[in-house]
């Protein structure tokens, strides 16, 4: 272990410079206060955003081994980013909100975790986000939609992929509407519109796709945060009262410790990092782990089950063209939870953009082809294919944990743990709406549809919020309840997954949490210099 | 001639850089493979059953430079590396396990079931193996399961085959890249 080589002084130290990071970060700076961010990943750029599945590898996690277990583990290499901007910066941009039933999940239904918030709380945050960054949409078109301003932009186009799947929708009287995309159908505060290339998961190097790179993260820059990559915090430091935080210790490429003060830390290093970070920072106060009296860090750890459904068409898909995330939604079963064996809401995201290679890509839906037959189902499949992706709702189940593993990475740390399995219940859920994916692509004219594996999509929980210290591990601003100046931002404060793509939600409780810490308890009006 | 190299290596769509006689030479795998450029990590008769059998599953894979790409990766730094097995559960520090407990026990079955290697066997035979890998009987084998290793082989030879701009246009898919993949992995 190297010596301790520098101590410096910020008012706010932000730990991860992704979703919520960033808008953490971009708050504080805006009102004033000297904020350091680090990021143990490298410094990303919109020109290292290149437009390749293979490329983009880069932008997935690099940094410490995460030993998954389960029946259905979480994928935290695929779900997690390095770098810059974190895993927003190859988010498919699909940014609906939860549902107004999706936060008293135990009081409502008996299963789970209620939040301490309810959506009510959470609307103008959206809204504010919304603004700012701007969202593609319809909003009428939502039927399902909870209140909240309506969208300001047009939604993206419908292309022929989406209008053949739709046909299946329709057939079965369901509904569909075009998906929120945080993704610009038109010029949006000096950002560019998309191309409808599908590269959003590459990295969106034109700034139409709402990532930290062209929104929070630069704009915290702009407002005088200092983004510090290849620093790994190894620990979170506090006083002997163990009630507060004095800063953190972290490596920096070459293995050199320092540490950095500040009276406010907020750790937004995504969920399974944040939960091992607090493990990690044990001491003599806090013996089972910071803020760790109830054994309750790393606890309820959450993946949306989704299954993705694929067909050929007679007719051409162009299946290259559009967002990654997709063209169209549906969440005509998402009100209704309990749906007997089964349990939980779901939707469908339709017509998403494809290409030939990678987990996701057209050779990896069917792995049983090979051979001269893998070159005539790829010539096809290149302009006939169609898909959509089931996202169903996990449960918060205490079992599911991360924990820190007997190996270290190269600075000393307890690797994480990270054990997942979804009940029966859940496992319904995912097998009925595969069935009913099976039946609208049918309907829609696809000859032979099939069903892809049962994956886990999003990582949520670890460091729950709640009511109580007895049952959660923040307040509902994402505070520690055995420390009174450590903020934990991201997923892993969701008490319940719902069933939509979650960074949107990460955004609005970041925002919540900013304001909260600046002292304001209704939303500011800050927002980014254009 | 710099119009050339850049031309040269917007069509190559992936590349690597290979060290020769002390001299980092830049080139696509496809281009390492026609020219026979040597390899960093692995051996002579791992490369031949990785050529071998990569195209038997994904045909076209051993010209378009599988075993340069594979074997580029393997020497490269964590965060650095684009293999697909990132994603997939297997910590870093044990991928090129991975690879030789694979490649090894490949080679091995080719020569237990017909005294050959895999670049001399029939494209019948290779099949025979390539269902016995995928196949729930038991086989000799002690490198990772045998269809996950498959399924990763695949996969990387579907990445330089398909995942080109070359590869995009081969299968009919227009690339529409907003920067494209021109420089050295």
């Amino acid at each position: 272990m190297q010596r301790i080589s520098t101590e410096e002084v910020f008012d706010v130290l932000v730990v991860g410079s992704g979703a919520a990071g960033s808008v953490i970060a971009a708050q504080m700076a805006r009102a004033g206060k000297r904020v350091l961010v680090l990021e143990s990943g490298p410094a990303r750029q919109m020109s290292d955003l290149i437009s390749s599945q293979i490329w983009a590898r880069r932008l997935k996690w690099s940094g410490a081994p995460v030993e998954e277990a389960g029946n259905l583990p979480i994928g935290h290499n695929f779900n997690a980013g390095w770098g810059s901007g974190g895993s927003a910066l190859h988010q498919f941009a699909v940014w609906p909100r939860l549902h107004e039933n999706d936060f008293k999940l135990k009081s409502d239904y008996g299963k789970g975790l209620d939040w301490p918030i309810e959506y009510d709380d959470l609307r103008p945050y959206y809204d504010k986000v919304q603004a700012e960054v701007g969202i593609s949409g319809d909003a009428t078109a939502e039927k399902w939609r909870p209140p909240g301003q309506k969208y300001p932009m047009a939604p993206l186009p419908v292309f022929a992929q989406g209008r053949l799947i739709d046909k299946g929708f329709v057939a079965r009287g369901m509904t569909t509407a075009p998906i929120p995309l945080a993704i610009n159908s038109e010029v949006y505060r000096g950002r560019k519109a998309c191309l409808y290339d599908g590269w959003c998961d590459a990295g969106c190097p034109i700034g139409a796709l709402a990532n930290p790179l062209a929104t929070y993260l630069t704009w915290a820059v702009e407002a005088g945060a200092e983004i510090r990559n290849e620093a790994t915090v190894v620990k979170v430091l506090h006083d002997t009262s163990g009630r507060t935080a004095t800063g953190v210790e972290y490596c920096d490429a070459d293995g050199a410790r320092h540490r950095v003060h500040a009276s406010t830390v907020v750790l937004a290093a995504f969920a399974v990092q944040n939960a091992r970070l607090l493990l990690a920072s044990a001491s003599e106060r806090h013996p089972q782990g910071l803020s760790n009296k109830n054994d309750l860090v790393g606890r309820y750890l959450m993946t949306h089950p989704a299954n993705s459904i694929y067909g050929i068409f007679n007719d051409e898909t162009q299946p290259h063209l559009g967002a990654t995330g997709g063209q169209l939604i549906n969440h005509d079963h998402y009100s209704q939870k309990e749906k007997g064996k089964a349990f939980g809401s779901y939707q469908w995201l339709i017509a998403n953009a494809l290409k030939p290679n990678d987990l996701l890509g057209i050779a990896n839906t069917r792995p049983d082809i090979y051979g001269a037959a893998l070159d005539d189902f790829m010539r096809k499949a290149a302009t006939h294919m169609g898909n959509m992706v089931f996202v169903g709702e996990d449960l918060a189940l205490a079992e599911n944990r991360i924990e820190l593993s007997e190996h270290k990475d190269d600075y000393g740390v307890p690797l994480a743990r990270a054990t997942h399995n979804i009940q029966d219940s859940t496992a319904a859920l995912a097998e009925a709406a595969v069935a009913e994916g099976l039946a609208v692509f049918k309907a829609a004219g696809a000859a032979d549809p099939w069903a892809g594996p049962r994956i886990g999509m999003h990582i949520m929980g670890g460091t729950v919020m709640g009511e109580h210290a007895a049952s959660s591990v923040t307040n509902q601003y994402g505070r520690l309840h055995e420390l009174d100046n450590v903020f934990i931002a991201g997923p892993g404060l969701f008490p319940s997954s719902g069933a939509v793509n979650p960074t949107f939600t990460i955004h609005a409780l970041a925002m919540r949490t900013a304001d909260h810490i600046l002292g304001n308890d209704t939303p500011s009006n800050s927002s980014p210099g254009q | 001639m710099q119009h050339d190299r850049r031309k040269f290596l917007k069509s190559s769509g992936i590349a690597l850089s290979v060290i020769v006689s002390g001299e980092i030479l830049r080139v696509s795998p496809r281009s390492a493979q026609a020219a026979a450029l040597p390899y960093q990590v692995l051996t002579e008769e791992e490369v031949a059953t990785l050529q071998g059998l990569a195209e038997a599953i994904v045909p076209g894979a051993r010209e378009a430079g599988v075993s340069h790409y594979i074997d580029k990766q393997l020497g490269a730094a964590a965060e650095d590396c684009l293999l697909m097995l990132k994603y997939l559960g297997v910590p870093f520090a044990d991928f090129i396990g991975f690879y030789r407990g694979g490649l090894h026990s490949a080679g091995r079955l080719a020569r237990l079931r017909f005294s050959l290697p895999w670049p001399a066997l029939s494209a019948d035979q290779a099949q025979t193996l390539l269902v016995e890998m995928n196949g729930d009987t038991d086989i000799e084998w002690d490198g990772p399961p045998a269809p996950f290793f498959f399924f990763v082989l695949r996969a990387d030879a579907s990445d330089v085959v398909y995942g080109t701009e070359q590869g995009f246009d081969q299968i009919g898919m227009p690339y529409m890249a907003h920067i494209e993949p021109a420089q050295a992995w």
